[in-house]
C-alpha cells in the first residue's frame, strides 16, 4: 500500500490573457511508505504547486490525492487543516520559522494544532520530544534562542525538527537548501533524510539544483511526472 | 502555555502585539488617554458636587446682601470671590431671632494674610456648632480659641501648613481678599490655636474675631456695624419661611437655601466645560479605535506570511482569526487598565487643585463606573476595531502568501 497516491491531478490559474494556465497535470503518481524521492524541476514549472496541492493547502481542479488511505481532496478546509498538522511536515526555502518564538515554542507550537498538546500526559512528552528533536539536530543549546539569533543553517535545522514534530506520515520538502552555503546544504540534507528514515516517514523534496538531487538514490524529474502520461511510482 | 488552544490564541496575540511594541503602546496610550478622560469628565465633576455639598460646613443656608445666591454660598460657606454686599448688625439679629433658626453666625471678610483670607465671627461657631453631624471643629493640642475683642487668630490646618504659622506666631494682615504686600495693616494678630483638619473650606480660613474685622485700623467706620453674611442652620420648614421672606417679598437680603440647590445650579453652569471635554473624549476615543485599527491592518499585512505558516502547520482559519481578535482585546484591556490609571492620576490632580482653590477634600474617586459600564465598552471598541483585521486574516489565502509559485 502506497503512502501516498496521486491520480489525475489537474491544476491551472488564470493566465494574464483571461484564460488558464495549466500548471499541474500528474496522471499517476505514488509514494511507498518510508520512501525518499528527490524530485529535479526548473524554476515556475509547478512543483510548488504541486506540493501545496498534496498538503491540502490549495484544491486541484480535478483529480485525487490520497494520503495513507485518506483522500485529501474530498476533505473540508478544517479537515485538511488538521491532517496537515498530523500527517504532514513541510520544510521550506525559507525556514519559515515564527519570528517572536524561540526554537523550542516553534517547535511545540507546530504540535498543539495537531491536537497533541490539549492532554496534559502528552504535553510532557511534547516538551521532552521537541527536546530531543533539537538534540538531534544539534541544537540542544539554542533551546531559547530567537530565529534571529540563529545562524541560517541553525534556522534550517529548526525548521527540519519542526517538520518531524508530529511524527508525519510524508514530509515535503520545498527547496530546503534553497538558502544555505554547500556545507550546510550538505549537512541539511543528510539531516532530513536521517530523521524521516529514524521516525518512519515518506519524503518528497523538490529542488532545481542537481547537487541536491544527487544527495539521494532515488531521483526523478518534474517534467517526467507532470503532463506526460504513464504512471511513477516511488 | 501550550496547554490549550486558547492560551496559545493568547500567546500568539501577545507575542505578535510584543513584536509591534510601539505601534501596540501608542495604540493602548491613545486608549488610555481617552478612556481617562471620560472617566474624569464624568466622575470628577460628579465627586467634587458631592464633596462640595458634603463640605458646607453644617449649615443650610446663607444670608446675605441682595444679590446672587450662588456668590452668597461660594462667599460665605466656601470663602471664594468677594461678598456681594453687607448686611446690617440689626439684619443678622433679626434672623438670629427668628422662630425655626437653630444656629445663625454672623461673617465678616475683607482681609487676608499671603492670600489666605480672614473671616471673622463668633467664638461660638467652634464651641457650638456642628460643621458635620456629631463633629465639632477640634482645637489641637496647645491652642484655643480666639476671644471675642481680642488680635487672636485660629488658623485652619491648611492655611496654617501653607503659611507656617505655630501657635505664637504674630501676623499682619492684609487689606483685601487679594494679597497685596503695600496694603498691611497695622493691626497685629497673634495665633493662639490650630484647628485639627476637617476637609471643608473652613480648614484654609484665619479665623478671627469678628470684631477684629469690623474695626481694623484703616477699614470704613460703617463697616463696624456690618456683616458680609450669616450662615444658618435651620428647623422645620423654617426655610420655606424665610425664603418667602427674604427672596419672594423682601427686597433687602437674599436668602442662598437650600445650599445644595445653589450648588447644584453651579455644576449645571459648568454643564459646557464637561460638554466640551466629552466631545474632547470621544474624538481621542475614536482616533484610539482608528489606531487600533491601523496598527492591526499594519501588524496583518506584515504577518499574512506568518499566518500562512500557522495555517499550513495546522491552525485553522479561526484560530489565525481569533488571534487577531485577541490582539485588539489585548490592545482594549491594556487601554482599559491604561484608562484607570490616567483617571486616577487627572482624579489626583484635580482633587489636588480642587483643595488648593477650595479647600473641599474630595476623599476618593470611585470607579463603580468602570465596572458597569466603561470596560465592556472600551473592550467592545477594542473587538469592533479588530474586526476587519480579522476578517482579513481570515479570508487571506494560505497559498498566496506561503510563499511564491515556482
Amino acid at each position: 500500500m502506497s503512502c501516498l497516491e496521486v491520480r489525475n491531478l489537474l491544476k491551472s490559474f488564470p493566465s494574464p490573457d483571461g484564460g488558464a494556465s495549466l500548471v499541474v497535470e500528474v496522471e499517476k503518481f505514488s509514494l511507498r511508505p518510508e520512501a525518499q524521492c528527490a524530485m529535479k524541476g526548473e524554476s515556475g514549472s509547478g512543483k510548488t504547486t504541486f506540493l501545496h496541492l498534496l498538503a491540502g493547502i490549495l484544491k486541484p481542479d480535478e483529480g485525487e490525492v490520497i494520503l495513507d488511505g485518506l483522500e485529501v481532496t474530498q476533505l473540508s478546509e478544517s479537515e485538511r487543516d488538521r491532517l496537515r498538522a498530523t500527517s504532514i511536515g513541510y520544510v521550506f526555502q525559507s525556514f519559515n520559522l515564527l519570528q517572536g518564538f524561540t526554537s523550542l515554542e516553534n517547535i511545540q507550537l507546530a504540535m498543539t494544532f495537531s491536537g497533541r498538546s490539549n492532554l496534559a500526559s502528552h504535553l510532557r512528552s511534547d516538551k521532552t520530544w521537541a527536546k530531543q528533536l533539537l538534540d538531534r539536530v544539534g541544537l540542544s543549546d539554542r533551546l531559547d534562542y530567537y530565529p534571529r539569533q540563529l545562524s541560517v543553517g541553525q534556522q534550517q535545522r529548526v525548521a527540519l525538527a519542526r517538520a518531524l514534530a508530529n511524527r508525519p506520515k510524508l514530509v515535503l520538502a520545498d527547496e530546503p537548501t534553497g538558502n544555505l552555503d554547500p556545507q550546510n546544504a550538505a549537512k541539511a540534507l543528510s539531516l532530513l533524510a536521517d530523521l524521516c528514515r529514524e521516525n518512519g516517514s515518506s519524503l518528497l523534496l523538490v529542488s532545481h539544483e542537481d547537487k541536491v538531487i544527487d544527495a539521494f538514490d532515488r531521483q526523478l524529474s518534474w517534467e517526467e511526472v507532470n503532463r506526460s502520461s504513464g504512471a511513477t511510482e516511488v | 502555555m501550550f496547554e490549550s488552544r486558547i492560551m496559545v490564541i493568547f500567546l500568539l496575540a501577545w507575542r505578535g502585539l510584543r513584536q509591534y511594541a510601539f505601534s501596540s503602546f501608542v495604540a493602548a496610550f491613545t486608549i488610555s488617554m481617552a478612556g481617562g478622560l471620560f472617566l474624569s469628565t464624568w466622575k470628577i465633576k460628579e465627586e467634587a458636587q458631592k464633596a462640595f455639598v458634603n463640605s458646607s460646613g453644617g449649615f443650610d443656608a446663607v444670608l446675605g446682601a441682595r444679590g446672587s445666591k450662588l456668590q452668597l454660598v461660594l462667599n460665605g460657606l466656601f470663602h471664594l470671590e468677594a461678598s456681594p454686599g453687607n448686611l446690617t448688625w440689626e439684619q443678622y439679629e433679626l434672623i438670629r431671632d427668628t422662630r425655626g433658626v437653630k444656629e445663625a453666625y454672623p461673617i465678616a471678610v475683607g482681609d487676608n494674610y499671603r492670600g489666605f483670607r480672614l473671616v471673622g465671627t463668633l467664638p461660638t461657631l467652634f464651641t457650638e456648632h456642628q460643621w458635620k453631624q456629631g463633629r465639632n471643629y477640634e482645637v489641637r493640642q496647645g491652642g484655643r480659641i480666639f476671644t471675642d475683642n481680642a488680635k487672636e487668630a485660629l488658623v485652619g490646618d491648611f492655611a496654617a501648613r501653607k503659611l507656617g504659622l505655630t501657635v505664637g506666631s504674630q501676623f499682619h494682615p492684609y487689606h483685601g481678599l487679594d494679597f497685596d504686600e503695600t496694603k498691611r495693616h497695622e493691626d497685629l494678630y497673634v495665633v493662639v490655636g490650630l484647628l485639627e483638619p476637617t476637609g471643608t473650606p473652613a480648614d484654609k480660613v484665619i479665623w478671627i474675631p469678628i470684631k477684629g474685622i469690623q474695626q481694623m485700623e484703616g477699614h470704613d467706620p460703617a463697616a463696624a456695624q456690618s456683616v458680609s453674611a450669616v450662615l444658618l442652620s435651620l428647623r422645620g420648614a423654617a426655610g420655606f419661611q424665610l425664603d418667602m421672606r427674604y427672596n419672594k417679598r423682601g427686597n433687602q437680603a437674599t436668602l442662598a437655601w437650600p445650599v445644595a440647590a445653589t450648588l447644584a445650579s453651579f455644576f449645571e453652569r459648568l454643564s459646557w466645560f464637561e460638554e466640551i471635554l466629552s466631545l474632547v473624549a470621544f474624538l481621542v476615543a475614536f482616533i484610539g479605535a482608528l489606531i487600533i485599527f491601523a496598527t492591526l491592518r499594519t501588524v496583518m499585512n506584515e504577518k499574512k506570511r506568518e499566518f500562512a505558516i500557522l495555517r499550513c502547520l495546522g491552525a485553522s482559519r479561526m484560530v489565525v482569526t481569533f488571534v487577531v481578535l485577541s490582539q485588539s482585546l489585548l490592545l482594549a484591556v491594556f487601554g482599559a487598565l491604561g484608562s484607570l490609571l490616567a483617571y486616577g492620576g487627572i482624579g489626583f490632580l484635580a482633587a489636588r487643585l480642587i483643595r488648593e482653590q477650595t479647600g473641599v477634600v474630595i476623599e476618593h474617586l470611585s470607579i463603580d463606573l468602570a465596572y458597569h459600564f466603561f470596560l465592556p465598552v472600551v473592550l467592545a471598541i477594542g473587538l469592533v476595531s479588530g474586526l476587519a483585521p480579522a476578517l482579513q486574516a481570515y479570508r487571506s489565502s494560505l497559498s498566496d502568501n506561503l510563499s511564491p509559485r515556482s
